[in-house]
C-alpha cells in the first residue's frame, strides 16, 4: 500500500473535490481517497500490485486538474 | 410581497443561477450525457450541438430529467426554508442577534467573494464541503441511468451540497424567523436560479466547467454588492451608528439635528392622522411623531428631551413596505405596524447627549432619536 499527496492547482470551488475523487470509481486499486478544497491537495492510498502513480495522474489531468 | 422575497428571487436570478450551475450542474449535465450517449449511439460525434441537430427527439429527451431535477430542487429547498426559518423562530431571534446574524450573513459572502476571485488560499475556508460519505453517494447516484428517478433523487439531493449563495439565503432564511417567510425566500431563491440553470444545461452538457472559469467573477462581484449590504444592513440594526446607510442619510440631511419643525417636514401634515405632529422648534415634545412610508420613516431624526419618558408615535398610511417592522435594536423593543394606523411606543429616559437608533426590522431604513 502506497500513500501520495497531490497539490492540486486548480481546485476552484467547494465541489472540485467531488469530482477529483470521483477517479476512484475508474481505478481499482484506490483504497481510500480524499480531496481537499481548502488545503488544495488530494490524498490517494493505493495497491501498487493493481496501480501506478501515473495511472493516478493521468486521471486526475482527465478529470481537468492539474497536478502543482 | 416581502422585500426579502423580492432579494432573494433577484439574487437567484444573478449570482445564484450560475453559481449553483457551478456546483450542481455537473450533476446532472453528467448525468444526462451518460443518457444521451446510451440512447443515441453516435458514437461518431462528442459534439453536443452536432447530436442535437441529427436528432430532434432528442430535445424533449434533454429537457425532461433537466425539469424533473429542477422541480425536486424546487421542493427541497421550498422544505429545507421552511425548516430553517422554523428553526429561527423557535430561538425567537432578538433585533440584536438578527443584526449580528445579518452582519455574519454579510462576512460570509464578502469572504466567498474573496475566494471566487482567489485573493488568497485562507478565504477557501468560507466554503464548507459537505463530508465524503454524501458526496460519494449523490456522485454514484448521478451515475445511474434512469431518466426519472435519478434526476428527481438527485435534485432532491443538491439540499446537502448548496453552493455558497445557496447557503448564504439559508442563513436568511434562519434570520426571518418564519415557517413561511424562510420557505417562500428558500422557493424564491431557488426559482430564481432555475432560468439560468435550465438554459446553461439545455445548451450544453459540459457547461459546469466553463461557466467556473468565465462567469465566477461575474458572480463574485455579485456577492460583494450584496455582502456589503448585508453587513451594512447589519450594522444598522444592531444601532450601530455607522453603517453606510446612515452615513448616506447624514449626507444628503446636513442640518441633521435642527429641531423638526412642522413646515421643513412635508409628510408631518398626514389629512387624516390628527393632530399629533413633532415637536415644534425651541421646544422640546416628550410625545414625538414619526411618519412610517413605504421609502422609510420621516423625520429620519428626531429631538427628544433627555432624562424624560418618551412617547413615540408611529404613524402608517398605506405602507406596505418593510419598515412596518419597527425596531430599536438598544431597546430591543419591536414592532408591526399597521398598513394604516398609529401604534404607541413608551420608551425609558435616555441620558443628555445620548442617541437611539432605530430601523426596520431588515436594517434597510433607520433614523434616530437624539436625546438633549
Amino acid at each position: 500500500m502506497i500513500k501520495v499527496v497531490y497539490r492540486i492547482a486548480d481546485m476552484t470551488c467547494s465541489s472540485c473535490p467531488m469530482h477529483l475523487e470521483a477517479i476512484e470509481d475508474d481505478l481499482p486499486g484506490i483504497r481510500r481517497i480524499k480531496a481537499s478544497y481548502q488545503k488544495g491537495t488530494l490524498e490517494v492510498d493505493f495497491d501498487e500490485a493493481l496501480l501506478s502513480e501515473d495511472q493516478i495522474k493521468a486521471a486526475v489531468a482527465q478529470a481537468g486538474y492539474t497536478i502543482a | 410581497m416581502d422585500n426579502t422575497i423580492w432579494v432573494a428571487l433577484i439574487t437567484g436570478l444573478t449570482a445564484g443561477g450560475l453559481s449553483c450551475m457551478a456546483v450542481q450542474g455537473g450533476l446532472v449535465t453528467g448525468s444526462l450525457a451518460r443518457q444521451l450517449e446510451t440512447e443515441m449511439q453516435a458514437a461518431a460525434t462528442d459534439s453536443a450541438l452536432r447530436i442535437k441537430k441529427q436528432k430532434t427527439p432528442a430535445r424533449h429527451q434533454l429537457a425532461k430529467p433537466i425539469l424533473i431535477f429542477m422541480a425536486a430542487k424546487l421542493a427541497a429547498y421550498t422544505l429545507l426554508g421552511a425548516l430553517l426559518g422554523l428553526a429561527g423562530s423557535v430561538f425567537s431571534l432578538t433585533p440584536m442577534m438578527r443584526g449580528a446574524l445579518q452582519i455574519a450573513i454579510g462576512i460570509f459572502m464578502l469572504g466567498n467573494a474573496l475566494r471566487i476571485f482567489n485573493i488568497h488560499p485562507i478565504f477557501r475556508y468560507f466554503s464548507f464541503e459537505p463530508p465524503q460519505r454524501i458526496t460519494r453517494f449523490i456522485r454514484r447516484t448521478s451515475k445511474k441511468s434512469d431518466s426519472t428517478v435519478t434526476p428527481l433523487l438527485l435534485g432532491t439531493l443538491t439540499v446537502l451540497i448548496p453552493c455558497g449563495i445557496a447557503q448564504s439565503m439559508m442563513a436568511v432564511a434562519i434570520s426571518s424567523g418564519s415557517m413561511l417567510t424562510g420557505a417562500l425566500i428558500m422557493f424564491a431563491f431557488t426559482l430564481g436560479t432555475s432560468p439560468v440553470f435550465f438554459i446553461l444545461t439545455y445548451l450544453a452538457t459540459r457547461l459546469g466547467a466553463l461557466t467556473e472559469k468565465y462567469f465566477m467573477r461575474i458572480v463574485a462581484a455579485a456577492l460583494l454588492v450584496l455582502g456589503f449590504l448585508a453587513f451594512d444592513s447589519g450594522l444598522s440594526l444592531v444601532g450601530s451608528p455607522f453603517s453606510l446607510t446612515q452615513s448616506v442619510q447624514a449626507l444628503l440631511q446636513p442640518a441633521a439635528l435642527a429641531p423638526v419643525s412642522q413646515a421643513a417636514d412635508p409628510f408631518t401634515t398626514g389629512d387624516t392622522l390628527g393632530a399629533e405632529l413633532p415637536a415644534a422648534s425651541g421646544a422640546l415634545s416628550n410625545v414625538l411623531t414619526l411618519q412610517v412610508r413605504d421609502e422609510g420613516y420621516l423625520p429620519r431624526r428626531l429631538l427628544a428631551p433627555a432624562g424624560k419618558p418618551i412617547t413615540l408615535k408611529l404613524v402608517s398610511s398605506d405602507t406596505h413596505s418593510c419598515a412596518r417592522a419597527f425596531v430599536i435594536p438598544t431597546l430591543n423593543l419591536s414592532a408591526i405596524l399597521p398598513e394604516t394606523g398609529q401604534q404607541t411606543l413608551s420608551l425609558p429616559p435616555q441620558q443628555s447627549g445620548s442617541d437611539l437608533h432605530f430601523a426596520c426590522s431588515m436594517g434597510m431604513y433607520t433614523g434616530l432619536i437624539h436625546f438633549q
